[in-house]
């Protein structure tokens, strides 16, 4: 009976681990694509946080996006499911990190995240509170030490 | 939960990304410059791309200079940016060119306005690329002498330099 009950609850554990696993990793698989597609308009949004130094604005529009892609596909196959998750962790820290300090200081901006321009007229809180849900799922992935689903590594 | 192991396959990720980056990024012909222009105080911000339409020499930097050309009423002011903006004040005798609407306007632009007219192409700003892509269209149809007034028209606004609606 316990082992019953104990054995119902790791497999919900398990799919839980893979809905969250693939949702993350869609998404930021999903918000890789305009980016990759148009570099330019990208390093647009970055220079539009008013956040980084002028030399770093390229770099940033060209490697971030290749960061999510890969990361994202990892998660989705279960490649290095740890590993990716942490990096979409430090991703989504540095993303609400920067989101805070433009909603504090009250500055508008594109913030580029999941399609160019078109995210303009969303409050920044909203984007905020997105990226926490993110985060917390995506935290849920990396801290996960059960057997996970669908994976082709552990 | 070994760090260690996750440190190490974080580490790979990140390297396939940035191989994988750079390499598309120097093969593309949508790809960009390592740095950008990105200051303002040098002329319209860009990223740089492979055939990028800002092109410095374009450029008239000071509002003055635009104005100078103004007062010599030998060129045609155009206008950039959307229609509703345009309708809401423009340099006085501008004319209304929204790069979105290039293909319904360029026939009529170009029976009214021959190619050797001094073209002074403005939108909002130096934050703002349309002016560029306008004068590189332009440029590309004929137009032998197509500059942009990086300030825009905020800046020649705000001058009390003459508008209208």
């Amino acid at each position: 009976m316990i082992r019953e009950s104990y054995t119902r609850v790791s497999g919900t554990k398990e799919w839980i681990e893979l809905i969250l696993r693939w949702l993350v990793g869609c998404v930021f698989i999903y918000a890789s694509f305009h980016k990759i597609s148009d570099p330019a308009l990208f390093a647009k949004s970055v220079y539009s946080y008013a956040l980084f130094p002028s030399g770093l604005i390229n770099l940033i529009a060209i490697v971030i996006p290749y960061i999510e892609l890969l990361s994202g596909l990892f998660l989705v196959f279960g490649v290095y499911p740890r590993g990716a998750s942490s990096i979409i962790n430090g991703l989504l820290v540095l993303f609400i990190v920067c989101l805070s300090i433009n909603l504090i200081r009250g500055h508008q901006f594109d913030c580029g995240c999941l399609s160019a321009g078109e995210e303009m007229d969303k409050p920044t809180r909203w984007l905020l509170i997105r990226d926490i849900l993110y985060l917390m799922a995506c935290a849920y992935v990396f801290f996960y030490k059960g057997r996970r689903r669908l994976s082709l590594m552990q | 939960m070994n760090s260690q192991k996750t440190i190490k396959e974080a580490v790979v990720i990140l390297a396939l990304a940035l191989i994988t980056a750079f390499s598309i990024n120097f093969i593309s012909p949508r790809g960009i410059a390592l740095v950008g222009q990105w200051d303002t105080s040098q002329g319209v911000v860009s990223a740089r791309t492979k055939n990028d339409v800002v092109h410095e020499e374009r450029e008239i930097n000071d509002i003055m200079d635009a104005k100078a050309v103004f007062d010599e009423h030998t060129a045609v002011f155009v206008d950039a940016r959307r229609r509703e903006e345009f309708e809401e004040g423009h340099v006085k005798g501008a004319v209304p060119f929204p790069v979105k609407e290039y293909e319904n306007i360029i026939e009529s632009f170009i029976e009214s306005n021959p190619f050797d007219v001094p073209l002074v192409i403005y939108c909002s700003g130096r934050e703002c690329e349309d002016s560029h892509v306008l004068a590189s269209y332009l440029s590309d149809e004929g137009y032998l002498n197509a500059r942009v007034m990086v300030d825009g028209f905020p800046l020649w606004q705000s001058k009390g330099f003459p508008v209208e609606k």
